[in-house]
């Protein structure tokens, strides 16, 4: 079975459907179409699946896109602090020193 | 409660400024030694040649640098030491029968903790410094243990780094506890004086109100207080100096208080002790005595389950100032009776309590101003 | 006398709070999971989690100062956050240093059982072929003596190590010789089927543990393991008292396999583990490697059975413990302790990066070094990924520096892998590199089909809402991480 289902690219990047498809390669492979400023990602599943189990994954596809734009928030926002922890972390002195 | 201070009226002095003394009983100390000690004269006993005297009663003789003490100052033993002022004030600095000396460095302090014990003063004191200099020298070698403390005492800077110095190589054998906000240590050039001084047995003890900078630094009442102290710590901990982290428990600390020693365990679990303390009425407390106070009793669970958060992690931790009847048994093991050496004393209510020598008893203050409600006698 | 401030005195001016480096799961329908870089944990709804990410989180909310001293957010009223993260993430690395710790010696592949899950051993008397030589044990001892490590355990298994214990004794007294400034202890594996009074004698005399199999209750243990006279229960039961007798309860321990028949019965293995007195049971999974494969074993067994399986002996024992008995569950505290103390437990299977080479490693009978117990297993299976060189031609640095060690070391490290390197729960978990060779050709595999994941996952997940929901369990739970 197959179900289409659509995003637009400017509300999530294609980088967090890619990562969604990820968590449900077990479930579904997948097709990245990109139309104007859409995506339309072909969801294909195997034949063991019932029609509702199919929806079901969709849906839960569409809450994990959501949650991936969520992590790529974080990620880009405390990308520098984490950056500069770990620098620290493992910089030869461990002392904290006053500014 | 042991009365320290106290002032003459009638002065017949002849050193200026301010001199400390042993106190003796003894008439036949070594001619060559009278001048360091204050004798204990009445009537018939008395030898000239002595530094100075001291006297509970009207002596008749016209006693050169004689101090007549009020009665409450009976308590007097050999070989504790006393300060005698040209202007007639009198204190006893240390008490050989005590096992909590504590010096007192200064008042200055740059907290204003609302439950300040030792409320701060501005003027300069560092006279007390030049004292504690001197009396390091008569402590006796084999004393156990004592203590800095102020105000703050890490004021002094570079002088209380000498000091220190100088109690290690004077008193080698004695256990140090220093009193102090920690924010001096949050410059890594002090700790690492401090550290050359290489003491062996000091422990700094800083007190923490709570995980949330707002509330610690409104406890202190300081700003900043929170993340130097923080950096105190560590700094101390990585220079190998031994840390005790103290929380005084009242209204302003309970609320979070298990979220702190939480915080504790993940950000300084290095630390060597933890003590968790119940509110003296003295100082700034009794001026502030409704944002602080909250009857121990009704927070007895929390208390519980704090202290079993700290030994979860294997910190080593105490609990002071409570009565027995105010705990929950499971804290006992952490409990620890001694508010002070002083006479722990009783209320009404704690007639007839079978565990009366096991209890730490009351302050003297929390006597007078305000004690648990809740307080009942174990059959 | 000056005046006293009110607490708003003391609160700086709010600016927006900044975001500190965090990750989240769904525990449930409408309960969140937030972990930080240092592992330490909130749990939210889903509303907290999209106020706190859109800047939008009222600082008055009860979770926001929990936030800010759990180091999930930072703002202007502190600003020692990043220094305390960057020294606790430094202390979740400092085992590192120590290297390897746990070696093992297989002192001889010859064994009487034929347990069809076993992964190596030899029906065989041939001493010559299938023992390991006093030359390759004593190039081995070297080899482990050389590892930075102050605390050296080693380990013998086999086949029955107990065929060969000539050769222990000559290891544990080499070692032991050799030693200059290392912490020694010593294990041997056993079934204990040929286990006699003058060996335990001797393992008394220098500090030598026990660790034997006990599979579960009779039926099931000699279904298990087969072996001439079908009494591989008796004759452990048997040796269990006996080692206890010589060396004291403490020096004795025991694990379980579990298979197919384990499964419907947790609560009965468990049974047979307070039968005799143990402190606690590690509910393994199933490894995929050797007979296990070639049987078919592995094929009839998936991640989701023997997590009902788990939970079923979990439950079990919580409930045991609930009526006064002490009994432990050594999976889950395992990962109670890296959850509540974030300290490494040396646990191979769940480290990262991975406990291949750095934490543990295997000296063969043929002199063959292996990065792992599994990464032996595999090789006997023709695949010898693995296999990080030979005693007999390699030195330290060729074996532990060797590509085939530091490869998958590096592309499996669980911070830099798909999912894994968002999961909230990568601070607790570990990547396989073994495993995930054995069943997909792949040092990382993809996790959402990995049955190492689902296994972990599940089991994190389980944790966390049961100590969510039950005080007990978080206690208890808490007293486990010790």
């Amino acid at each position: 079975m197959e179900i289409n289902l659509t995003f637009d690219l400017n509300v999530y990047s294609l980088l967090v459907l890619k990562k969604s498809a990820y968590r449900y390669i077990n479930k579904f492979s997948i097709n990245f179409n990109v139309k104007n400023q859409n995506v339309i990602c072909a969801l294909s599943f195997s034949n063991k699946y019932t029609a509702d189990q199919c929806n079901y994954f969709a849906d839960q596809f569409k809450k994990e896109v959501l949650d991936q734009d969520l992590r790529e928030t974080i990620k880009n926002e405390t990308e520098p602090v984490r950056n500069l922890i770990l620098a620290h972390a493992f910089s030869k002195t461990g002392l904290v020193d006053s500014e | 409660m042991l009365k320290l201070y106290g002032k003459i009226d009638f002065k017949n002095i002849a050193f200026k400024g301010w001199k400390l003394f042993y106190v003796t009983f003894n008439p036949n100390i070594p001619d060559i030694l009278k001048s360091q000690f204050a004798f204990i004269v009445d009537n018939h006993n008395y030898k000239k040649g002595f530094g100075s005297y001291l006297s509970f009663e009207k002596v008749k003789k016209d006693i050169p640098n004689l101090f007549t003490l009020k009665n409450e100052f009976q308590y007097l033993s050999e070989g504790d030491v006393i300060r005698l002022d040209d202007n007639g004030g009198y204190a006893c600095i240390f008490r050989l029968s005590s096992r909590y000396n504590t010096l007192l460095l200064t008042e200055q302090c740059n907290h204003y903790c609302l439950m300040c014990s030792q409320p701060p003063k501005k003027q300069d004191d560092s006279w007390l410094l030049d004292q504690s200099m001197k009396i390091i020298e008569m402590i006796p070698k084999n004393t156990e243990s004592m203590g800095f403390s102020g105000g703050e005492p890490t004021l002094y800077g570079e002088g209380f780094v000498n000091l220190l110095r100088r109690t290690k190589l004077t008193l080698p054998n004695t256990g140090l506890d220093v009193l102090t906000n920690g924010r001096a240590f949050a410059q890594e050039s002090f700790t690492k004086s401090i550290a050359d001084v290489a003491h062996p047995n000091c422990t700094f003890g800083i007190p923490l109100y709570s995980h949330d900078p707002v509330r610690h630094n409104y406890v202190v009442q300081a700003e900043n207080a929170f993340d130097e102290t923080i950096k105190g710590i560590l700094n101390l901990k990585a220079y190998n100096q031994r840390v005790e982290i103290r929380v005084v428990i009242h209204k302003q600390t309970i609320d979070h208080l298990i979220e702190t020693c939480r915080y504790i365990t993940k950000n300084l679990i290095f630390v060597d002790h933890v003590a968790l303390m119940g509110l003296e009425i003295t100082g700034f407390t009794r001026a502030n005595l409704d944002k602080l106070w909250v009857d121990p009793y009704e927070y007895k669970n929390i208390l519980s389950e704090a202290v079993r958060i700290l030994n979860h992690y294997n910190i080593s931790t105490s609990v002071y100032n409570h009565q027995l009847c105010t705990v929950n048994n499971d804290v006992l093991p952490n409990y620890q009776k001694s508010i002070s050496d002083w006479k722990n004393e009783f209320v009404g209510e704690c007639d007839g309590c079978q565990k009366k020598s096991e209890c730490g008893g009351f302050f003297s203050s929390s006597i007078k101003y305000r004690y648990s409600d809740n307080i009942k006698a174990f059959a | 006398m000056s005046k006293f401030q009110e607490i708003e005195f003391y609160k700086k001016p709010e600016t927006k709070y900044e975001l500190l480096p965090f990750r989240f799961i769904n525990l449930s329908e409408d309960q969140l999971l937030l972990t930080n870089l240092v592992g330490e944990y909130y749990l939210t709804d889903r509303e907290v989690l999209d106020d706190l990410v859109r800047h939008r989180l009222d600082r008055e909310n009860s979770a926001y100062s929990s936030l800010r001293s759990r180091h999930f957010l930072y703002d202007e009223q502190t600003s020692i956050a990043k220094d305390l993260l960057k020294i606790k993430y430094r202390t979740r690395f400092n085992k590192l240093d120590e290297f390897t710790s746990l070696h093992m010696f297989v002192v001889s592949l010859r064994c009487e059982h034929s347990c069809p899950y076993c992964q190596v051993s030899r029906q065989s008397d041939d001493k010559i072929k299938y023992d390991m030589s006093k030359e390759i044990a004593s190039k081995s001892v070297d080899l482990a003596l050389r590892s930075p490590s102050k605390n050296i355990k080693i380990e013998f298994q086999g086949g029955e190590s107990l065929l060969n214990f000539d050769l222990i004794k000559y290891i544990v007294e080499e070692a032991k010789l050799r030693n200059t400034d290392k912490n020694l202890g010593f294990v041997i594996a056993t079934n204990l089927a040929v286990v006699t009074q003058e060996i335990l004698d001797y393992c008394l005399i220098h500090d030598i543990h026990i660790s034997t199999s006990l599979d579960g209750p009779r039926d099931l243990h000699n279904k298990n393991r087969p072996r001439p006279g079908r009494n591989s229960y008796e004759k452990t039961v048997e040796g269990i008292k006996l080692a206890r007798e010589t060396l004291g309860f403490d020096k004795v321990n025991a694990i379980m396999t579990t298979t197919e028949s384990s499964l419907a019965i947790p609560e009965k293995i468990i049974d047979e583990y307070l039968l005799h007195n143990f402190s606690g049971i590690f509910l393994r999974p199933l490894s995929p490697y050797g007979f296990a494969i070639k049987t078919k074993k592995f094929n009839e067994y998936n991640a989701a059975r023997w997590f009902e399986f788990y939970k079923l002996g979990l439950e079990y024992i919580i409930k045991l413990n609930k009526e006064g008995v002490i009994f432990r569950e050594f999976y889950t505290s395992t990962i109670l302790k890296k959850i509540f103390t974030f300290s490494d437990t040396g646990y191979v299977d769940l480290m990262s990066p991975a406990g291949i080479g750095i934490a543990a490693v295997v000296y063969n009978y043929d002199g063959s070094v292996f990065a792992s117990d599994e990464g032996r297993m595999l090789a006997e299976m023709g695949e010898d990924k693995f296999k990080l060189g030979n005693v007999l031609s390699d030195t330290y640095k060729d074996i532990f520096l060797s590509d085939a060690l530091l490869d998958p070391l590096e592309e499996s490290f669980a911070s830099s892998v798909p999912m894994c390197s968002e999961c909230a729960f990568e601070s607790y978990c570990g990547s396989d590199p073994v495993y995930h060779y054995a069943t997909t050709k792949d040092f990382v595999g993809r996790k959402p089909e990995s049955d190492f994941c689902y296994r972990n996952m599940n089991v994190f997940k389980y944790i966390f809402n049961r100590m969510n929901s039950d005080m007990y369990v978080e206690k208890l739970f808490m007293s486990w991480s010790k």
